[in-house]
């Protein structure tokens, strides 16, 4: 499986990943008209600091996920390559998946869990990789044990 | 290997995936005494309101059982364990066993109330219990919850959202008692209120009075409110008759160790009915909830399988939302005794409350309304048991998230095991 990697040296807090993300999770998958639908595309990378140290972070499409263990509606689920999926077709908005995310990467837009898919609908990949200007963001194989 | 579930819910599933991880041809049959798909009682409530189709209950597919080479038998009791390893269904058939897990769950707790056997008076459990509310809604112009806790609430937003008058009636000083201190609660009711659902605190009923259905209810205080329908939300019953006359240890539920056995050899037991210890306080009780019946399901079935994997312990935790306003509570969010800190922060106008307890600079509960977004990160606090004290002045700040706990990580690397926290701190040299 492959997730994607923040090299926390190389990121520059200049939020690109951010907007990218945002856009590519719109209706248009334009910046102009992205900005004023409704509801508002809501980003799933989310770019974060401490001190000096500035991560973009976003699913980590955990091994053991929290979040579809605590997921009451079977909307959060592991998919075949390993990522972490969720079917907004069946989730009720009831944030059990926020309450157990130990990353604290899931948003809310009205009733829906927002969460990163790895762009698995655009055979370009993760945008937020294509936007890094650092190179910072990487799409990397995940070496796990076994379980 | 022979298995045995009883009960196809949150546990008895969880189990089932667990074990097929470790035991691909192990012999599994699961019994339930709902014939029912798999599916998620959780959701009832949005059932109820419309909100969601009968078949998004399902959180399973409908060939799940085969795809698991599981063997189910469906709308059948289990009335007895046996004490030589067999059990005993309703049609008196035994089956025998080599791994048992009971994970039979809870019920609705039906009060000792003159007049609760009228027609009309609901609890609000299985799937049966939905469909029978939601058939009396055409004669329903009014409906009364008795209890305020998860399930009134529910229930009650669910009844509004389909024009039903309703009137939460609570015997504590508000709702969400048992999970939410006072004044997070108090976001919750003031809210629901707002919104046109009569509640009514420091209440309890009297009598539900009425011929063959229901009429009406009076309260303590002898006012009446007339209604069609009563929900019945005083929390659960764990479903143990099943071990009467065995030496399986029973005490509010059935009271199993940490590798979730219990006092028989091979005989494991998960959910809503095993009673386990606490993660936070280490007590004996029963946190029952969907999470922890899940990952107590993981892992009795990895040990009915033959791993060697301890439970944690199960966590006291909730997530609800009601007209748009989202509130989380989790472990300790009443403190009683010596020693706690409590921070806090709140502002009325936007509807900003959180709350965060410390006991020793570890945090040990928190409740957020409005800005939950982070709850997971006070979360994983929590359960691994760290010390917060060089975070404990950022805990309430705005931007609090993930990034703002990395130091911690960095001083805590045996605590946080999982192999995504390695994978952060490769790229954080
Ligand atoms: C309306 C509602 C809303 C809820 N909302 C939430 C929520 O938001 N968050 C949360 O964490 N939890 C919530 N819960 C609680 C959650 O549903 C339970 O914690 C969870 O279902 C427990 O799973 P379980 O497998 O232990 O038992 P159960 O789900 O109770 O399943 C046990 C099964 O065993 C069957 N059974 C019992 N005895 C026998 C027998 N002798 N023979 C054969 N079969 C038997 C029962 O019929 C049942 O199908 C809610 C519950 C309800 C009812
Ligand atoms: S949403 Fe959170 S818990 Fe779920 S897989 Fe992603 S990082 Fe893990
Ligand atoms: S909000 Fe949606 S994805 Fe999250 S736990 Fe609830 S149903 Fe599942």
């Amino acid at each position: 499986m492959k997730k994607v990697y923040c090299e926390v040296s190389k990121c520059v807090g200049c939020k690109s990943c951010e907007i990218a993300c945002a856009v590519e999770h719109s209706k248009s998958k334009t910046l102009f008209i992205a900005i004023s639908e409704e509801p508002m595309p809501v980003h799933r990378r989310n770019v974060q600091s401490i001190n000096k140290l500035i991560i973009s972070d976003a699913c980590h499409h955990c091994q053991e996920a929290p979040c579809v263990s605590a997921c009451m509606s079977g909307a959060m689920y592991k998919d075949k390559d390993g990522s972490t999926q969720h079917d907004e077709e069946k989730c009720v908005g009831c944030w059990m998946c926020i309450m157990a995310c130990p990353f604290g990467t899931i948003s809310r837009r009205k009733k829906l869990a927002i969460k990163c898919d790895l762009c698995k609908d655009n055979v370009k990949g993760p945008m937020c990789v294509i936007s890094c200007p650092t190179k910072a963001l990487s799409l990397k194989d995940v070496q796990r044990g076994e379980l | 290997m022979n298995y045995i579930i009883i009960g196809a819910s949150a546990a008895g599933i969880s189990a089932i995936e667990s074990i097929r991880t470790v035991d691909k041809n192990g012999k599994i049959t699961i019994i339930s005494d709902e014939n029912y798909s798999i599916y998620s009682r959780c959701v009832l409530s949005y059932y109820l309101a419309g909100i969601v189709s009968e078949d998004k209950l399902k959180y399973r597919e409908d060939d799940f059982y085969k795809k698991y080479n599981v063997n189910a038998i469906l709308g059948k009791k289990v009335v007895s364990v046996l004490p030589d390893k067999k059990i005993k269904l309703s049609d008196g058939s035994e089956i025998p066993f080599d791994k048992l897990l009971i994970a039979t769950g809870s019920r609705s707790k039906m009060e000792n109330i003159t007049g609760i056997e009228k027609e009309g008076v609901f609890g609000l459990r299985n799937i049966d219990d939905a469909k029978r509310i939601d058939l009396r809604l055409i004669k329903t112009k009014s409906a009364v919850m008795l209890g305020g806790g998860l399930i009134g609430l529910r229930a009650a937003y669910a009844l509004h959202k389909r024009a039903v008058n309703v009137t939460v009636v609570v015997k504590s000083k508000h709702v969400l008692s048992q999970m939410m201190d006072e004044e997070g609660a108090s976001f919750v009711q003031k809210r629901m209120q707002e919104q046109g659902i009569n509640i009514l605190t420091g209440l309890a009923a009297k009598e539900i009075i009425g011929d063959k259905e229901v009429k009406s209810v009076i309260l303590e205080n002898g006012n009446k409110i007339d209604c069609e329908i009563v929900v019945i939300g005083k929390g659960v019953q764990p479903n143990i008759e099943l071990v009467k006359n065995t030496n399986i240890k029973t005490d509010w539920g059935i009271v199993v160790n940490e590798f979730l056995q219990t006092t028989v050899p091979d005989i494991y037991s998960a959910g809503d009915v095993a009673q386990s210890s606490d993660l936070i306080t280490g007590e004996s009780t029963i946190n029952a909830l969907w999470p922890n019946a899940i990952a107590q399901g993981k892992v009795a079935g990895l040990n009915m399988a033959g791993k060697n994997v301890k439970y944690s312990g199960s966590i006291g935790m909730n997530s609800v939302e009601f007209f748009d306003l989202p509130t989380i509570s989790y472990g300790i969010t009443k403190p009683k005794g010596e020693g706690f800190e409590i921070l806090i922060k709140k502002n009325s106008v936007k509807n900003i409350y959180k709350k965060i307890i410390l006991k020793n600079n570890k945090l040990v509960g928190f409740v957020l309304v409005s800005d939950v977004n982070q709850s997971g990160v006070y979360g994983s606090l929590i359960e691994k048991k760290i010390d917060v004290s060089s975070i404990k002045n950022n805990l309430l700040d705005n931007n609090f998230n993930f990034a703002k706990i990395l130091p911690l990580i960095s001083e805590n690397r045996k605590n946080f095991t999982e192999p995504e926290y390695d994978e952060i701190l490769i790229t954080n040299k």
